[in-house]
């Protein structure tokens, strides 16, 4: 138990610091103490002000969400599946996602402003269309079925984005971005359109803590206490699939996030319990995406590399260290 | 002195007629059982009989196509889930052991169907947990992992994960299947104790002695059907072990220890 407080203490840290570097460094570096008059509302510079108010505070806070919606998305679908494997990718929303954003930049590029709302939509029909076919049939929702229905349909809509690149290489940089995974600095604006997805997935997440730990211990006991195992999967998909492809309509594909953090907060706590986890892979994911995303835009300032193959790359060997101590 | 009893208290659980078809084929063809409170009844049968398939039914895990099923007068297809693992608990013969979850924390999980959703647990609750770790003798290792448990000590958590439900029935699917001798007397010796305490215990074995032993009734499931319920001097004759299981073997009794005396191979026919 002391283990587990300690780890949701240091984690918080971890978020606080990064929330904090976040706001103060980028292109024009901030005060610490400067940017905690201005979030405190005490003042500042009128320059400061804007810097940290229009710009820092809406993609810290993209950064915190993402991270947050990720890491939970990840958690509950390894635990609903019973399947350490499983991310967002499994149930088809990155692909989905992935596909419905290139087909605006390459089609449509007059109407980038469409691209959250067309890369959230694309997601959730990938998502359904898992579902759809892992729920019809024999052996409705199982494992199996919805990992191989997730797989096939990520390769459907990956060979669909690849396509179209391929169609119009003249456009493929544009694209780039997206699906290396990165922020913006775009203000509210993508926030406003997509929040109340991140807000269903959060909300529906909280009802699915009990149940997934149930599950846990097998599908017998969760009927025993009466919930119905198969349902409990399909509501954790559909939470994650809200989550993810919220995410990815705001910072394109960040699949990698979702497969690790929640591993890496299980070692670290040695627990697999969800009401654990699931939280701690809120704070965890969000602290490693806010503090990614700062490195990534302050390295080689003012030029931003996307923040996801930078995550990847520290946190790899992170993830491999751990598993190594792992038993 | 024992069927004096059953006709004295309403049945917990009455099964009429139960067939269940999965994919098309019918494991279950008309099944009858009955279950009394501080009763003891032990479902034997050949592989593939339809042992666990009438457990799971009448637990509403599996759905019948035929036939009555109901708990203490109610009906099951009317029961909503909740409601449910407040009438019976279903012990698995193995759960699946999640890495660093205590004993207390798999048991608190089975208190969890008496919680509305979001709400915590409450002192009542957490004296549920200890009073299910008692009664199942668990309580000595609480606080260790479940991946430190050996095989028994694992199955005596199983039934305390069920009984912290608090439901007036546990039904145990093969608990002691793969277990060694002594742990299989200690978890057949806390199925008893149980039974003993008020609790109905619904009871699939392959073991037909330890069945003998500690049964207070002996239901035999052959083919999908039930074929024979009562005693086990008189469900256990030499002639249903031949007809049913295909052995040339003899269930003998002798102060307090029972023992199928089997003809193993095939020249002694």
């Amino acid at each position: 138990m002391a283990r587990r407080t300690l780890v949701f203490a240091a984690l918080i840290a971890a978020l606080i610091a990064a929330v904090v570097c976040s706001l103060a460094f980028g292109a024009v570096k901030v005060p610490i103490s400067t940017v905690i008059d201005i979030v405190l509302g005490k003042g500042g510079s009128p320059t400061d002000t804007q810097i940290v108010e229009t710009l820092r505070l809406p993609r810290t806070v993209e950064a915190m969400l993402v991270g947050a919606a990720l890491g939970v998305a990840g958690a509950i679908l390894q635990g609903a599946l019973g399947n350490p494997l499983a991310s967002p990718d499994v149930i088809g929303v990155t692909g989905g996602a992935g596909f419905g954003a290139i087909l605006i930049i390459i089609l449509l590029p007059g109407s980038i402003a469409l691209l959250p709302l067309t890369a959230l939509a694309f997601g959730l029909l990938a998502a359904a269309l898992v579902f759809a076919f892992a729920w019809s049939g024999r052996n409705r929702g199982s494992v199996g079925k919805v990992v191989l229905a997730g797989i096939a349909m990520l390769s459907l809509f990956t060979a669909g984005t690849t396509g179209l690149l391929a169609a119009f290489p003249e456009r493929a940089p544009s694209a780039i971005f997206f699906i290396a995974g990165g922020l913006t600095s775009s203000g509210w604006r993508d926030l406003e359109t997509v929040w109340p997805y991140f807000a269903a997935g959060f909300v529906f997440v909280l009802f699915l803590i009990r149940p997934l730990d149930r599950l846990a211990l097998g599908d017998d006991v969760a009927a025993s206490l009466g919930s119905r195992p198969q349902l409990i999967r399909l509501g954790a998909g559909i939470a994650a699939a809200l989550l993810a492809a919220a995410s990815a309509a705001i910072a394109g594909l960040l699949g990698f996030l979702g497969l690790v953090v929640p591993h890496v907060v299980r070692m670290a706590g040695g627990t697999s319990s969800h009401t654990f986890v699931v939280p701690a892979s809120a704070i965890g994911g969000a602290a490693l995406l806010a503090g990614a995303d700062t490195l990534a835009r302050t390295l080689r300032a003012p030029i931003e590399m996307p923040v996801g193959p930078f995550m990847v790359i520290l946190g790899v060997p992170l993830f491999l260290w751990l598993l190594r101590k792992a038993v | 002195m024992e069927a004096a009893r059953s006709a004295a208290t309403t049945a917990l659980l009455e099964a009429r007629g139960v067939e269940v078809e999965i994919a098309g084929t019918k494991i279950l063809r008309g099944a009858d059982l009955d279950l009394h409170a501080g009763e003891l009844v032990a479902i034997v049968g050949p592989n593939g009989a339809g042992k666990s398939t009438l457990v799971r039914a009448v637990s509403g895990m599996q759905k019948p196509s035929a036939g009555s099923v109901s708990w203490s007068g109610r009906d099951l297809a009317e029961m909503r889930g909740r409601e449910l693992a407040r009438r019976r608990a279903f012990v698995p013969q193995r759960m699946p052991v999640p890495a660093g979850v205590s004993v207390r924390e798999a048991v608190t999980i089975g208190r969890s169907s008496h919680l509305r959703p979001l709400r915590r647990l409450t002192g009542e609750d957490r004296d549920g947990v200890e009073r299910a770790m008692e009664r199942a003798q668990v309580t000595r290792f609480a606080d260790r992992d479940l991946t430190t448990l050996s095989g028994g000590e694992l199955q005596r958590v199983q039934i305390a994960v069920g009984l912290a439900q608090e439901a007036p029935v546990l039904i145990a699917d093969e608990p002691t299947s793969q277990l060694d001798l002594g742990a299989t007397i200690g978890v057949a010796d806390r199925l008893r104790a149980l039974a003993n305490s008020g609790l109905g215990v619904l009871l699939v074995v392959h073991d037909l002695a330890l069945a003998a032993a500690i049964a207070d009734r002996i239901v035999v499931v052959s083919d999908g059907h039930t074929v024979a319920d009562g005693a086990a001097s008189e469900v256990l004759s030499t002639e249903r072990l031949a007809e049913v299981w295909g052995a040339n073997a003899q269930l003998v009794e002798h102060e307090g220890r029972t023992a199928l005396h089997v003809a193993w191979l095939s020249h002694h026919h």
